[in-house]
């Protein structure tokens, strides 16, 4: 491990140290950590995901090779929150049988879908995963857009409020707009020229 | 200005006037009517109707102009209470975002 890789990991888990020592500390309950750890984890698969469709728009530079040569950390550290929010849960509820009970719930049951998403991309994110896989292991990436979405709606319902989870959604929808309206571009220039 | 088309310039201005407009759009507060907070009873009167009806209090907040009770109910239950401030009645309550209970009447 190089350690420009330590520093970044070192930097990931910054917000962790925060919240552990905020809780340890008695100053906040495991329910208070809901938030903090569930948005922590949403905003580092945004930044995850935003630098693809980025390079697409823009083309290749050196901010963006820099970005995206940490995607994948940036991925599983968005898992490793998303691990630290349902560690938080359960030890907010205090038995299973209460996680049990309310898994039904739609606000429920929409974050533990978005959770098994990001479990199975994370568990193959090695490079050994990656070769051994081929062509499967991007069709399990991709479920990190549902993962997403789930996510959004999970924090959408808990909420009562759409706002908080529309501000996430944002910044995705308008890149995959502009690039798939780029790509519609390129094909129809192709076209003209071959014409 | 031609390298998009100007469906998707719209879109991505719609994307982000939703985003910036999120304040507005909040409706997730609930609004009790009540009067000055010199005249609310204190936190301590909730915590008791809270506890008279079993549950485990975990926190009371002030949230607008009511008192909001994060709770166990006596199945375990997780559950988000907004009570009237003055009056200390219960007008509505979530379980996980999911309403389980509405005083009849109370639209706030």
């Amino acid at each position: 491990m190089s350690w420009r890789r330590i520093l970044l990991w070192l930097l990931l888990a910054v917000p962790t140290a925060l919240m552990l020592r905020q809780y340890a500390s008695g100053e906040a309950l495991a329910m208070h950590m809901y938030h903090p750890s569930g948005e922590t984890a949403l905003r580092l698969m945004l930044l995850a995901m935003l630098v693809g469709p980025m390079t697409d728009i823009f083309g290749p530079n050196r901010f963006l090779r820099g970005w995206m040569a940490i995607r994948r950390n940036l991925g599983v550290a968005a898992f490793c929150y998303g691990a630290l929010h349902l560690a938080f849960y359960f030890i907010d509820m205090g038995a299973l049988a209460y996680v049990i009970d309310e898994l039904p719930l739609p606000s429920i049951w929409t974050g533990w879908l978005s959770f098994a998403f990001m479990l199975a991309a994370a568990s193959i994110s090695t490079d050994r995963a990656m070769r051994r896989l081929g062509r499967s292991w991007k069709r399990i990436q991709q479920g990190v857009y549902p993962a997403y979405l789930l996510a959004c709606i999970h924090w959408w319902l808990l909420d009562r409020d759409a706002g908080p989870a529309l501000v996430h959604l944002a910044p995705l929808l308008i890149v995959w707009t502009l690039r798939l309206d780029l790509r519609r571009i390129r094909k129809h220039r192709n076209r003209e020229q071959t014409a | 200005m031609n390298r998009f088309s100007r469906n998707s310039l719209a879109l991505a201005a719609a994307a982000s006037a939703l985003a910036f407009a999120q304040p507005a759009l909040a409706d997730g507060d609930v609004t009790c009517g009540a009067g000055p907070q010199e005249n609310w009873e204190p936190e301590r009167a909730v915590s008791r109707k809270a506890w008279q009806r079993g549950w485990e209090v975990l926190e009371v907040l002030v949230q607008g102009d009511c008192y909001e009770v994060y709770a166990r109910n006596e199945q375990g239950q997780a559950i988000e209470a907004f009570f009237h401030p003055e009056t200390l009645e219960l007008l509505v309550m979530f379980r996980r975002g999911r309403e389980i209970f509405r005083k009849d009447g109370f639209t706030g």
